[in-house]
């Protein structure tokens, strides 16, 4: 089952929408994972995966290879889902 | 400051007894004379410098007395009388007394060996009278520092070396500088107390002087480095008409001033930076350009990228030739700006292979990359001054370009894991406190240096505080103020068990580490309203020092974490967050992994990758270069062949040997980078001599293409 990393601060415009589309697959049952990367633990995890802007959205499969990343961007729900089912 | 003792010069007070013992006894004061004992001037310097009452200093000038009378003595120094009313100070219980009337000063023995025998704490000190006295200079500065800039807070912290406190032997400077050639441009060479003022310069040759001189005058005033931006493009403008062979000509002459430079501040060479670039960067494309006599030329920098072009590449010529002998040049360092802009900028693939060529020939070249909207200035051994919008700004009017930072403290990671062990959340505790403790040296620094650049012209900065341009020269409210780190790698494996590179799991523990000290520094940034900023530390000589004084006081753990052979004293950390340098994943996974940290360390960052005896082909090299600017954020990289150099012939040639392959003589010297850059081996200290013995040299990566006479 992929995992999904979702990237956000607090000052970001697009922020919330990725946080959004974060709550909505895990409603259905994808595991989401959010950072914040003015903490610690987000920066350094957004740092590992060289996230340069926010929001970012990484799906890593199972053996933790990253197999699709929105970068500065957010997929629709649809496109996202189609990712996570693919694998 | 009366820090000194002088028995001679100074005038009884009123108030002092002067009833004094009539010995025949001879006082050597610190004016170079011979000069009868005289109680009352005890009594008058304990009042005089330290507050203390008259009844207390006349009780201790008479124990003193006493002392002096029972030993029978003929003779006896300022110093050791100074040093017997300490003894008496602290006797009574007066420890802050003591403090304010001690005394600063070189044992015998250590002047003696100062004068024998190198100093092993710089590589770039030679060895000779300059060095000498700027060893003790700087001896006695840093017990200043550490007595009177600095909190004993502070001061212990340094000496237990839970942190390192860079440059204490210059004390009275900043650290580090970024210069624009347009200041020297536009208002020529007029510094204080120089014996004549030159105009600005209307032959390149003339400006080229005035640089040389301006950055021994800066050498003067800052401890480390001085980089110099955009040098070939701020030259242009002088260059036009000139010939080939007079462009050429003026390319080697550069060079050589700056090579050739021991023969300033303590015989030391100028440390110093060019930073390069192909294209014109976009900040200058629209700035009016500066040409011959100071006078705008009516042309924009935009207009001048062929001239800078023909610069840059006969100054690359140069470098590949080496000295006279066929070394590397160690200064200037070449610092070339990979942009964007490069790859859209005619001619690029050529300049790339033409730099590489040298890169893989001499080592010399050094490759920054600006991805994106990313402007620097780079100089030191790695430190950056990454361009804002103010300094975007200040872009319009180049000569306001000056940058700073003005001192750089580290923190000593593995002692952190020592003092912590199993206990995560008290360990980033810890480093968080040593953060704090970092600030406030920079605090207390920055307060000493500001005191005396408030006396202005008639101070010691003086040079600091002209405003040619209308703003002091040092412009403190830009100040940066690095915090540093070494031993992440060690601190990595005292935590989790693997180091840095092996395992997910390590790696990201070490992000963790270095996200927490980013976000640190910007909290106290905001709180303090200065620069906090990371660097990676080049560590030339603290790697060293913390291992040892990690071994002394943590033994047991430190013994299984530092690097070297213990035995032998050749030990050290990883240099701030590298990976090891005997690990064996290849240059391109190296890079690509320690790129991961350069992001959150803002003021700089650099990937060494050590060639050995391989030289390979320009091409790959320049491959390299290209993949590491598209697919990974590491901010610099630098590729370090080995060379031996025969003190016999004089040859130079490929790889690190124990005689030369030529005469047979084993009088030879070893020739590589130290943490960023060239010199020689015999100058290294233990800590850099245990590296370099394990470093992987990636003898498999890169195909061994040709061995023999450079």
């Amino acid at each position: 089952m992929p995992t999904i990393k979702i990237f956000t601060k607090q000052e970001c415009p697009r922020c919330p929408q990725a946080k959004q589309l974060g709550t909505e697959i895990m409603q259905d049952g994808c595991s989401v994972l959010s950072y914040d990367v003015e903490t610690v633990d987000g920066l350094a995890e957004a740092t590992f995966f060289s996230v340069q802007a926010t929001p970012t959205i990484i799906v890593e499969d199972a053996d933790e290879n990253v197999v699709a990343d929105f970068r500065g961007q957010v997929p629709t729900r649809e496109e996202l889902l189609q990712i996570i089912n693919a694998k | 400051m009366g820090s000194v003792i002088d028995l001679q010069a100074r005038q009884k007070s009123e108030e002092t007894s002067n009833e004094t013992t009539d010995m025949a006894l001879d006082v050597r004061t610190s004016g170079e004379d011979l000069t009868g004992w005289d109680r009352s001037k005890i009594v008058d310097a304990l009042m005089r410098e330290t507050g203390l009452d008259q009844r207390i200093s006349d009780e201790i000038s008479i124990e003193v007395e006493e002392v002096i009378k029972q030993a029978k003595i003929k003779c006896i120094t300022a110093p050791l009388i100074r040093e017997l009313v300490d003894s008496k100070l602290i006797e009574r219980g007066l420890e802050e007394t003591r403090k304010k009337h001690t005394r600063l000063g070189v044992p015998i023995y250590d002047v003696d060996q100062l004068i024998l025998h190198p100093n092993k704490e710089n590589a770039n000190v030679p060895h000779g009278p300059e060095a000498t006295n700027l060893t003790l200079a700087e001896g006695i500065k840093k017990e200043y520092a550490l007595l009177r800039v600095f909190s004993p807070e502070i001061g212990d912290a340094h000496m237990r070396g839970d942190i390192h406190l860079h440059d204490l032997g210059f004390i009275d400077r900043p650290y580090c500088s970024g210069q624009s050639l347009e200041y020297i441009k536009k208002f020529g060479l007029s510094l204080p107390n120089s014996l004549s003022i030159a105009k600005p310069a209307k032959q390149p040759e003339v400006l080229l002087a005035h640089m040389v001189k301006m950055a021994a005058a800066l050498q003067s005033h800052f401890a480390g480095a001085i980089g110099w931006d955009a040098v070939n493009l701020f030259f242009a403008p002088y260059l036009e008409g000139r010939s080939d062979k007079e462009v050429r000509q003026l390319a080697q002459m550069m060079i050589y001033e700056f090579s050739q430079q021991a023969v300033a501040r303590g015989g030391q060479a100028i440390f110093t930076d060019i930073n390069l670039y192909w294209e014109v960067p976009k900040h200058f494309e629209n700035v009016p350009a500066i040409g011959p006599g100071g006078k705008f030329t009516g042309r924009t920098y935009g207009d001048y990228e062929k001239e800078a072009q023909r610069f840059v590449w006969f100054l690359f010529d140069i470098y590949k030739e080496g000295d006279g002998t066929g070394r590397p040049f160690f200064f200037p360092k070449p610092l070339v700006h990979i942009t964007e802009k490069f790859f859209k900028t005619e001619g690029h693939q050529e300049f790339l292979e033409h730099i590489c060529d040298i890169a893989s020939e001499k080592g010399t070249t050094y490759f920054v990359f600006d991805r994106g909207d990313t402007a620097k200035i780079s100089e030191c051994c790695r430190l950056s001054f990454k361009l804002n919008d103010n300094d975007l700004n200040d872009a319009k009017e180049p000569w306001r370009m000056r940058f700073c930072a003005l001192q750089n403290c580290t923190v000593n990671l593995p002692r952190l894991a020592y003092k912590n062990t199993d206990d995560e959340e008290a360990m980033f505790s810890s480093l968080t406190d040593l953060i704090e403790l970092a600030a406030k040296a920079h605090l207390e620094k920055k307060d000493f240096i500001e005191q005396l650049l408030a006396l202005g012209e008639n101070g010691p900065l003086a040079l600091l505080t002209m405003k040619t341009d209308g703003q002091p020269y040092i412009r403190m409210h830009r100040a940066s103020y690095l915090i540093g780190m070494v031993g992440l790698n060690e601190m990595v494996k005292a935590c989790t068990g693997q180091e840095l590179n092996e395992s997910k799991r390590a790696l990201k523990f070490g992000l963790k580490v270095i996200s927490h000290m980013n976000l640190e520094c910007q909290r106290l940034s905001e709180k303090h309203g200065m620069h906090f900023v990371l660097e990676q530390t080049p560590a030339e000589s603290t790697s060293y020092r913390f291992a040892r004084l990690d071994l002394r006081d943590f033994g047991e753990q430190a013994r299984k974490y530092v690097r070297g052979t213990i035995h032998s004293g050749e030990i050290y950390y990883t240099n701030s967050t590298c990976l090891p340098v005997s690990s064996n994943e290849n240059p391109i996974e190296r890079v690509q992994s320690e790129g991961l940290f350069h992001p959150i360390i803002e003021a700089g960052s650099l990937t060494h990758i050590w060639l050995g005896e391989s030289k390979p082909s320009k091409e790959s090299l320049a491959n390299f270069v290209i993949k590491t600017f598209r697919e990974t954020l590491n901010d610099q990289i630098a590729f370090s062949p080995e060379f031996t150099n025969c003190l016999q012939c004089g040859r130079t040639v490929r790889g690190m040997l124990d005689a030369c392959p030529h005469c047979g003589s084993q009088e030879v010297d070893g020739i590589t980078r130290i943490t960023g850059y060239f010199t020689k081996v015999s100058s290294w200290n233990k800590g850099k001599i245990a590296e370099l013995k394990e470093r992987n040299k990636n003898q498999g990566f890169f195909a061994r293409t040709q061995t023999g006479s450079v």
